[in-house]
């Protein structure tokens, strides 16, 4: 008897038959499960402020006319708060974290509490976190104004970046240029800042908004670990010959993973992403795009990565080697500064510049197109990659 | 004659330097069994490789149902059924769900996979999943997938292999309904009994070349000794003779030993398949 089908109902059986697989393995629905709870989870419990303040410790000795003025321009000022300590080794203790230095709310009341001394946390007051400071020695100002040596410590936590620290020593420097008498061989613009790029002062993300594309990265990764141990199990247990020597062809096997494996971790990044508040009302479109194309590329992935494990833990393997350097891009982006420059050549860099766009600063296709297009260009090549790699060791059965 | 189901002419296949399959040929007729007996590495299931179009033959003709093979038309795929050595089943769905989701893939919307577990004697298991089948559940489960979509033509790569007595003979019956029904039937194993009871004819395959092709009769007849053996008891002993039974005075010989009175047994003397398989090769069926 013969009977004809269309490739369509053949691509949706094989779709059909892999859904019922994953969803009776207990392996895959806990990985998906676990990673949707543990996901959502973290990332509300990440910080979702930002403090663009840097605290500046000083302690010096007749110079308070001048400090004065440096503390009114500082408050008038975003990003400076300066405060002063009447000792050099009150300024050293509150830096190194011995001592913890509060203020009232107003700003008004200072509190010193030395918790290994055992003092008690002081009521309506907020802690305030000095992590660089700088002591002045006495006769400073004279002796500059002599144009005598004299020497100035700055005090620093070790966590306080070398740039900030480097910045520091250059203050400290051209106070003292300029107290000598000296008039600065620079000229500053008259206009007060020229900023290249996007400038993002008083607009800075949270960690928590940074996240997003990390998120969404991680979720697609998991699901690359479990189509591709669906994928290796067929290619292992050969059912893949079964469906092979029926009308089906390779290109249908091929079509219906892509479609499972896209509809699959499509579907989980969207509830990840719904549920981190990322989808707004002008974003969802470009979201929804952005995330296709991310399924994609992960499909093509989990393609090249079934076709070469050979059980979980070689699946497992694979999976690590191919997901850890895609990770790396959005990892660089919850830690500014860290990226070099090949990071860029990365095939997940282009797709986390997007999402980070969209979702933490709300560009839109106008701005995130050319990185679009560079993912788009890396979903071509991966998933053409995980269609070769596949069909091969199929047909090599 | 009909048109034969399966025709193969001077196939070869090579894996590298190794030539698997050096230049076979044969046919089945619809409703035909052909045996393909050989050792491990003869070439048989390369040879049913090709003839599902899992691989394509390096050169030489193979048409099922009058079409070629490597056009990779789906009409064939739609009209022959595997039943592989591996079990290749998917273990997390029923018995029912396998055979359904075979089915649509033949573009079969009501299966009856329930009825056709029937005949495999696994009907009130369909529902469960196939991973708690024991060994044998799982190959009459691997029968019937192949008999999902009633095809013409039917390839049964060792389908007894390993199974309990009874369960082989609950398999061979079902292959003997399809055949009946008008499929042709190749069956590769290395079981002479199972060759010898349920084939038509016989091809004896060895590295990679087809050494003798006919049935099992026609080969014992060619290739086998025709002699009677009879026991006979002698005092307080037992005495065996062998008549040979083409030779002029046998009728005689066995009047004599049966009017003697002290006859145990007669017995036959047939060659069996393995017998001429060894006798034409110089190798066991097993190795």
């Amino acid at each position: 008897m013969s009977r004809t089908v269309s490739r369509a109902s053949i691509v949706s059986a094989i779709v059909k038959k892999d859904l019922v697989e994953f969803s009776r393995d207990p392996l895959y629905l806990f990985l998906s499960i676990l990673g949707l709870v543990f996901f959502i989870g973290f990332f509300w419990i990440a910080p979702n402020t930002v403090n663009e303040t840097l605290v500046l410790g000083v302690h010096q000795t007749g110079m308070d006319a001048l400090f004065e003025e440096f503390e009114q321009g500082a408050t008038e000022a975003e990003g400076l708060k300066l405060v002063q300590f009447a000792s050099e080794d009150e300024l050293k203790k509150v830096v190194s974290g011995d001592v913890e230095y509060w203020e009232s709310e107003d700003g008004t009341q200072r509190f010193f509490r030395d918790k290994a001394a055992g003092d008690k946390r002081p009521e309506d007051a907020k802690r305030v976190a000095v992590a660089i400071g700088i002591g002045f020695p006495e006769g400073f100002l004279e002796k500059t104004a002599a144009k005598e040596k004299t020497t100035v410590t700055v005090y620093s936590d070790a966590d306080v970046p070398a740039e900030i620290q480097g910045a520091m020593k250059s203050f400290v420097r051209e106070i003292a240029y300029a107290l000598a008498g000296n008039e600065l061989p620079v000229t500053e613009p008259a206009q007060e800042n020229i900023i290249l790029g996007t400038d993002r002062a008083g607009d800075q993300v949270s960690l928590r908004e940074k996240m997003r594309p990390m998120l969404a990265l991680f979720v697609l990764m998991i699901e690359v670990i479990s189509m591709a141990s669906l994928v290796s199990s067929e290619v292992l247990t050969r059912t893949v010959t079964a469906v092979l020597v029926t009308p089906a062809k390779a290109g249908d096997f091929l079509m219906a993973k892509t479609i499972y494996g896209t509809m699959l971790a499509m579907s989980q990044a969207l509830i990840v992403l719904v549920a981190i508040g990322a989808f707004t009302a002008e974003n969802w479109a470009l979201l929804l795009l952005t995330m296709l194309v991310g399924s994609v590329m992960f499909t093509g992935v989990a393609m090249i990565v079934g076709a070469a494990g050979k059980d979980f833990i070689g699946t497992l393997f694979y999976s690590m080697l191919f997901l850890l350097p895609l990770m790396i891009p959005a990892f660089s982006i919850l830690l500014p500064g860290t990226a070099s420059t090949w990071i860029r050549f990365l095939p997940t860099y282009g797709m986390t510049q997007v999402l980070t766009g969209i979702t933490a600063y709300g560009l839109g296709l106008a701005d995130v197109w050319k990185n679009l297009l560079v993912a788009s260009a890396w979903v071509i090549v991966i998933y053409l990659a995980g269609l070769f790699t596949l069909k091969r060791k199929v047909e090599s059965l | 004659m009909t048109d034969a189901a399966i025709k193969v002419e001077d196939i070869t296949y090579s894996y590298g330097d190794l030539q698997a399959v050096k230049g076979i040929s044969f046919e089945v007729q619809p409703g035909e069994i052909l045996g393909f007996l050989g050792p491990n590495g003869a070439g048989k299931s390369t040879t049913i490789k090709m003839l599902t179009g899992q691989i394509a033959p390096k050169s030489g003709l193979a048409q099922i149902l009058g079409k070629d093979i490597t056009l990779d038309d789906p009409d064939i795929q739609a009209r022959i059924g595997v039943c592989f050595e591996e079990k290749n089943l998917y273990l997390s769905m029923s018995g029912k769900e396998n055979l359904d989701f075979y089915a649509s893939l033949y573009g079969i919307k009501d299966a009856g996979s329930v009825e056709i577990l029937r005949r495999v004697g696994l009907a009130d298991r369909a529902k469960d999943r196939v991973k708690t089948y024991s060994k044998g559940m799982r190959q009459r489960m691997m029968i019937s997938r192949a008999f999902i979509n009633s095809p013409d033509v039917l390839f049964l790569d060792e389908p007894t292999d390993g199974l309990d007595p009874v369960t082989s003979a609950s398999i061979r019956n079902t292959i003997k309904e399809e055949a009946g029904r008008g499929a042709a039937v190749l069956l590769t194993t290395h079981d002479m009994f199972e060759a010898d009871e349920l084939s038509n004819r016989v091809a004896f395959l060895n590295d990679g070349v087809i050494v003798a092709l006919d049935t099992p009769e026609n080969l014992k007849l060619k290739y086998g000794k025709r002699s009677v053996k009879i026991r006979l008891r002698d005092g307080a002993g037992v005495r065996e003779e062998t008549v040979a039974l083409d030779a002029p005075e046998s009728g005689e010989l066995i009047k004599a030993a049966v009017g003697s009175g002290e006859v145990l047994t007669i017995h036959t003397e047939e060659a069996t398949l393995e017998d001429i398989f060894i006798k034409m090769t110089g190798r066991g069926l097993a190795g």
